[in-house]
């Protein structure tokens, strides 16, 4: 047990923020959700650094993996971090070019970077079955989550099916993946709002100051440290399917949640295009849908450890 | 960063549910339905902490000078851990360990550490918390009770109120107001005090959280040396931070917490109920809960074993237990439904220790409190 970054942990953290400092933001962020699309030159520039193979590199791991995940999603870059720095490696042992997408046969409605993604990684149950996707497989969507989001038109028979078991490895890395994703949004949407209501005055005090605002905050802060260990573990242990379930069911709820408290302590402020709060906290919506949701993560959980 | 136990760490936990497996009684879960304030569990306590202590195990993680064998912060979460999951025989033991010695050892004269850490260390030691009163609970620096210097003593008056475990100590960790012209923080000191002074009154207070379970502690003309007082006169407060700290994830409460559920699944599944999709969901929440709640209780020691001090995740930690600790129980409750309601029956007795998790060790918002000031360095009004 040691739950402070080494330094070769460290150094990656430090050196992905650097690169997202230029490559990314709320800005950013904002200025691709108009024009739908994904940060592809915020992709190549990850991939080029070598930030989307760390799960598998010969000295870092799927820890580090999750600690890029977090902070790509933390400064609001809009690539499929999850599905390619961690699904991926994790189902097939080895990285894939191009964005990615993971989708449920089981599930309808549209999918993260489905328009955009050049492999699909599919749940079909017992197996999961994967995907070279062609232009025509997918179409855009409008969607006001701030990902692009396209709805998948392929046949669940034409992939190359991964052997049985996949299906459930493909599940739990998801989870992880989305949860250590949710990880970095809720982190950056209680920053902007702390920072929000240390600065926004009425009654002549700071918001912040009222303990009606603290308490829900606290309670904020909680979740999201928990979910960031919950995370991290996972992570580490290589995405157990027990662990992987009850982690994505305690940060499905905690996204939900910050994202409410997020939006009512920023007032009408917080639904504004001009304030970044919406980058993170529209995005925690989706997230917090993907994989099944969280009655499907909490069945799970209960399932892998006790039935 | 890296998760996950040492082989050895392993190993003691195996040495641990081994040594456990032989010395608990068959009718331990009888015995431990009141929880580790009984009358019961004390005196079974007698017996069992020796032989803990006996293999070096009670305070392992004490420095050698003190009776210890300087063992990891990680070591004693495994005990801590593996005790709370069968209902703490270590009765009230357990704080000893935690806290009392720990801040003995940090404030305490060469005399106070030698007359009070051996007991500890030997399992002999009974002691309890004399902090809240009847006008300082949440607000502890409110507190009133009065030692005036007298000498070679203090002569304490007042009362502290919500004690537990008062029905076996031998000594009170007690906060005083030495300075009768002081106002809050300052002006305070911490008295550790023999129970068998003229003047101690002891009153159980009923209660629904089971029997001999709080009690009043009434103060009148005690006479304490000045010897007992532990750390500077009147600046007592930093003593009594310092002790809360260690206390609030002393003990692993989620563990027992992670332990019934996992004895209420059991139960649910001879009673076909895993089949139930709801079921499941509100077993997977509460499994949840749980793991948050025991990585954030990891991070607090994991700090500790690095020697910071003190810090807001301790709050949060506490925040969580407590959220998990609560949604447990109340599962507990619905599981069983009415069947629940007999007292001792497993759920109802976890339900009931359970209760006061929000509002033991400072409440759920106090802790939010410290939690929004020091960890989002939120303003103060």
């Amino acid at each position: 047990m040691d739950f402070e970054l080494n330094e070769q942990q460290r150094a990656i953290v430090e050196a992905a923020e650097v690169l997202l400092a230029r490559h990314a933001g709320a800005a950013r962020a904002v200025k691709l959700d108009a024009e739908r699309e994904a940060d592809s030159a915020l992709e190549a520039a990850l991939d080029e650094a070598g930030f989307l193979d760390v799960a598998l590199g010969d000295e870092t791991g799927f820890l580090e993996a999750a600690l890029v995940t977090e902070a790509v999603a933390r400064a609001g870059g809009c690539i499929p971090i999850g599905a390619r720095a961690l699904v991926a490696p994790g189902l097939l042992g080895r990285g894939v070019s191009g964005p990615v997408a993971v989708a449920s046969a089981a599930i309808a409605g549209p999918v993260r970077f489905a328009a955009e993604a050049r492999t699909l990684l599919l749940d079909t149950g017992e197996e999961a079955r994967i995907f070279a996707l062609e232009s025509g497989d997918a179409q855009r969507v409008r969607s006001n989550f701030m990902f692009p989001m396209g709805r998948l038109q392929v046949d669940a028979g034409r992939g190359e099916a991964l052997g049985p078991g996949s299906g459930e490895r493909l599940r739990a890395w998801w989870r992880t993946a989305v949860a250590a994703e949710a990880v970095g949004a809720m982190r950056a949407a209680l920053d902007v709002t702390v920072a929000y209501v240390k600065r926004r005055r009425q009654f002549g005090r700071a918001i912040g100051s009222f303990q009606a605002v603290q308490h829900r905050l606290a309670h904020c802060a909680v979740r999201v440290e928990a979910a960031r260990w919950l995370v991290y573990e996972t992570a580490y242990d290589g995405a157990p399917a027990a662990a992987a379930a009850a982690t994505a069911a305690y940060v499905a709820d905690a996204a939900e949640k910050v994202h409410a408290e997020t939006h009512q302590l920023t007032g009408a402020m917080g639904f504004t295009r001009e304030h970044d709060l919406h980058v993170w906290s529209m995005r925690l919506q989706a997230l917090r849908l993907e994989a099944g949701g969280l009655a499907s993560h909490r069945i799970a959980a209960a399932r892998e450890r006790w039935a | 960063m890296e998760f996950g136990w040492s082989d050895e760490d392993r190993g003691f936990r195996q040495e641990l549910a081994e040594f456990l497996a032989e010395n608990l009684p068959d009718d331990w879960e009888e015995r431990s339905k009141d929880g580790p304030g009984s009358d019961v569990q004390a005196r079974f306590s007698r017996e069992f902490c020796p032989k803990l202590a006996e293999r070096g195990w009670l305070t392992q993680n004490w420095p050698r000078e003190y009776g210890g064998a300087a063992a990891s912060a990680w070591r004693h979460i495994i005990l801590g851990e593996e005790m709370w999951r069968v209902g703490e025989p270590r009765s009230s033991q357990y704080m000893n360990v935690n806290w009392v010695g720990p801040t003995i050892m940090r404030y305490g004269t060469e005399e106070q550490q030698r007359e009070h850490l051996p007991p500890i260390a030997r399992g002999e030691a009974f002691w309890c918390q004399g902090f809240s009163e009847p006008e300082a609970g949440s607000d502890l620096v409110s507190l009133r009770t009065q030692a005036r210097r007298d000498g070679e003593h203090y002569v304490v008056n007042g009362s502290k109120i919500w004690t537990s475990y008062v029905n076996h100590a031998q000594h009170c960790f007690l906060v005083v107001r030495t300075d009768p012209e002081s106002k809050r923080h300052k002006g305070i000191s911490v008295l550790l005090c023999p129970m068998d002074l003229p003047g101690i009154e002891v009153r159980e207070i009923p209660s629904v959280v089971g029997e001999r379970y709080f009690f009043e502690v009434f103060f009148t003309d005690v006479e304490v040396p000045v010897a007992c007082r532990l750390g500077p006169e009147n600046e007592g407060w930093d003593v009594v931070t310092y002790s809360l700290a260690y206390e609030r994830v002393g003990a692993a409460r989620y563990a027992r917490a992670a332990l019934t559920l996992d004895e209420l699944a059991r139960r649910a599944e001879e009673r076909g109920l895993l089949d139930d999709p709801r079921i499941l969901e509100k077993l997977g929440e509460a499994r949840a809960l749980c793991e948050a709640s025991r990585l954030l209780t990891y991070r607090v020691i994991d700090l500790r074993e690095r020697g910071l001090p003190p810090s807001a995740d301790t709050n949060v930690a506490r925040v969580a237990g407590t959220t998990a600790e609560l949604a447990v129980a109340n599962l507990a409750l619905e599981l069983f439904g009415p069947e629940a309601l007999e007292y001792g029956h497993f759920a109802e007795s976890h339900f009931r220790l359970a209760m006061t998790a929000g509002v033991a060790v400072g409440t759920t918002e106090v802790n939010l409190n410290l939690v929004a000031s020091r960890f989002l360095d939120l303003p103060r009004e």
